[in-house]
């Protein structure tokens, strides 16, 4: 692995019961996808390979594939030294439709296998049931596995602790779990309270996402600094934080936090907590877990949701499908 | 609460219009038969009955009518001919809230309820939405003036539907002590709550058991098998002895019946046979009058077996609350709730 001569490394922490270590930090793919342009989006890769980030999320919608395409060509030369992920988006649809998404996003990814393969957007209460049901996804999790596609494969969603609950259910043998973990959502239908200690306990690698709640709209009101959130998420017992990252100084400022990542103390920790507490109580900065707006569409039409035409995402599909006849945007 | 789906709503019920009066039974059921009909002007068999508000002693009529959807009338005069109409059928309970239209419901069902204020059970809400007793006893005051009356029959919190919102209410200085004051005061006579977001909020209500005499929540064929309000707080609440106020009966604008889960009259139906009070449903037009009154003049509830028959038959459909938007979205969220608690907009954040 490459570091950054400057800098102390990022920690590698165990990647639940197997070998494989992974970096404290993760990349995350949708960002990625509203970088400036596709050279931009290729040196981030680049320099966050170099700057000790092995870990790299990504997603077979987002950005109607962008996201991957752009990961592909950053990559290229560096895949060997980073732990590679990305999530397939059947919302409840058959095991062929997943199998399909795979075989694009390994192509958009310029890859012949990944390390982890997730089940995208656990949003809805009979998601775990679609899951689980006969030729549902749970399968093709099975067979990617089986055919050497995918070292290990998992499940994501920001909605409702509940939900991750009935997922681990299932039964099924997951290797990692991925959920917004933040001091706001310590306190508010709380991951961290309810499945996080779950996880720990079954040997789960947890990977948590929306360390500065999404869109960082704490940060820009002011509550907390975007250190202070990144410090938080990656102090709890996860292996590793995915955050977002489309420009060159989020991407460094990352890198401060988690180079020779110092980890918060229970006392900070708890501090923390109880300042957002009050903004905290009803939800209003974790938006994703209270409305459909924050679903993706591909999840909607799954579950006929109506789509919100005023979403960047609906736009993207609409875009992408003109003049091709087809309902849905061909893939590479 | 939500705004702007009059147009759909109308649409749906035009066509389900043609299910006709003649599903409805001329025979008297079992409810109608212990129901008060002095205030039906038509004949027993045909009239809307009228079951016990609770403990509190107050009559209600079986079926409701929403106050949101008067507000949303052509006019003074519509609205008039409708509660008219309605109370020859049989219904003398009123439904209303501080906040809708912006008082303008309000004014609408006080000016219509002219006269007739002795013969009419009427119930609005107060949208505090965490803030203190002063406000709510502020807006106490404005509802009262705008409905044209010195008392109401029924005083409740709307929309409790945020996690904290429990936590606002009982915490001293909060709309609870604004209940008991203003029952104390003779202002009201009869107090609780609505929402309809999730049964925990609900349940966390009931838990902290205030001396509430109504609860109001979602109830229909979907939520039977769906974050279920049903199943997880009508059980608590009639043994509480709360009388159970149903609302949504068919999805908040249509839903169940526009996407072909259930026909209107089933929907309808299916919630006026469950142990509540009463069933509240918007009505802004005499077309929609006359359709729910197919079902509830001379209401024939659903067996057993038929109310098992239609959850099942919903049951896929219910399954990820995709026609119950109020429960998965932000959509039924009303303004000033997400001004208190410092959401977005309903521009900024429709769903």
């Amino acid at each position: 692995m490459t570091q950054n001569s400057t800098g102390p490394a990022i920690p590698l922490r165990q990647f639940g019961k197997s070998s494989a270590r992974i970096s404290a930090l993760g990349f995350g793919g949708h960002h990625l996808g509203d970088a400036a342009d596709e050279p931009t989006a290729v040196r981030l890769i680049q320099e966050a390979v170099d700057g000790g980030i092995t870990f790299y999320d990504n997603c077979w919608e987002y950005h109607r594939g962008k996201s991957e395409i752009w990961m592909g060509n950053g990559l290229k030369g560096r895949r060997d030294k980073v732990f590679l992920m990305t999530k397939v988006c059947t919302h409840g649809r058959d095991a062929d439709l997943a199998m399909q998404m795979l075989e694009q996003s390994l192509r958009r990814l310029q890859t012949d296998h990944l390390d982890l393969w997730q089940i995208h957007g656990v949003a809805f209460d009979n998601d775990p049931e679609l899951f689980i049901r006969h030729n549902g996804a749970a399968e093709a999790l099975h067979t990617a596995k089986q055919q050497g596609k995918v070292r290990f494969v998992g499940f994501t969603g920001h909605k409702d602790p509940n939900i991750h609950l009935k997922m681990l259910n299932t039964g099924f043998p997951f290797d990692a779990v991925q959920m917004p973990l933040n001091a706001f959502d310590s306190q508010f239908l709380s991951f961290e309270k309810q499945v996080l200690p779950e996880l720990n306990t079954r040997g789960i690698a947890v990977l948590g996402m929306k360390p500065i709640n999404g869109h960082g709209e704490p940060v820009t009101k002011g509550i907390l600094t975007a250190q202070e959130a990144l410090r938080y998420a990656m102090s709890l017992p996860v292996t590793t934080t995915i955050t977002g990252i489309d420009k060159p100084e989020v991407l460094q400022q990352n890198l401060a936090v988690a180079q020779g990542f110092q980890p918060m103390s229970p006392q900070e920790m708890q501090a923390l907590r109880d300042r957002v507490r009050d903004q905290a109580a009803d939800g209003r900065f974790e938006m994703y877990k209270l409305s459909l707006k924050f679903d993706n569409p591909e999840a909607r039409m799954a579950h006929q949701f109506p789509l919100d035409m005023q979403s960047v995402e609906v736009k993207e599909m609409l875009q992408a499908t003109k003049n091709t006849g087809h309902p849905f945007p061909k893939t590479s | 609460m939500q705004h702007g789906h009059d147009s759909t709503r109308r649409r749906f019920l035009k066509g389900a219009a043609i299910v006709s009066a003649a599903t409805v039974s001329k025979g008297m059921s079992l409810v109608q038969s212990q129901s008060n009909i002095s205030a039906a002007r038509q004949g027993p068999n045909d009239s809307v009955p009228h079951r016990p508000l609770g403990h509190t002693g107050i009559q209600v009529s079986a079926m409701a009518l929403g106050g949101y959807h008067l507000g949303s009338t052509r006019d003074q005069q519509e609205a008039n001919e409708i509660v008219a109409r309605a109370m020859a059928a049989g219904i003398n309970f009123f439904d209303n809230a501080w906040d809708y239209h912006d008082g303008h419901s309000e004014e609408v069902v006080g000016n219509a309820l002219k006269g007739k204020r002795a013969d009419a059970v009427i119930m609005t809400k107060v949208c505090t939405h965490g803030r203190g007793k002063d406000v709510a006893m502020k807006q106490l005051e404005q509802s009262l003036r705008r409905l044209q009356t010195d008392y109401l029959d029924l005083w409740q919190i709307h929309e409790v539907i945020y996690e904290n919102d429990p936590d606002l209410i009982f915490a001293a200085g909060g709309a609870a002590e604004a209940l008991l004051q203003a029952k104390q005061q003779g202002k009201v006579r009869a107090i609780g709550f609505t929402g309809h977001k999730d049964p925990r909020i609900h349940l966390k209500m009931l838990s902290h058991n205030f001396p509430f005499d109504t609860v109001q929540m979602p109830l229909n064929c979907l939520d039977a098998t769906f974050r279920s309000f049903e199943v997880q707080v009508l059980p608590e609440a009639n043994k509480r002895d709360l009388a159970v106020l149903g609302m949504k009966s068919l999805g908040g604008s249509g839903e169940i019946v526009i996407n072909g889960a259930a026909t209107a009259q089933e929907a309808l139906r299916y919630a006026m046979s469950l142990p509540v009070a009463s069933t509240i449903s918007g009505v802004d037009s005499m077309q929609v009058l006359e359709q729910n009154l197919t079902v509830a003049a001379g209401l024939k509830p659903m067996s057993a077996q038929e109310m098992q028959a239609l959850r099942d038959h919903c049951k896929t459909y219910a399954a990820d609350g995709r026609f119950e938007l109020f429960k998965v979205t932000k959509k039924y969220d009303g303004k000033v709730g997400r001004e208190q608690h410092h959401f977005p907009t309903p521009e900024e954040l429709p769903a």
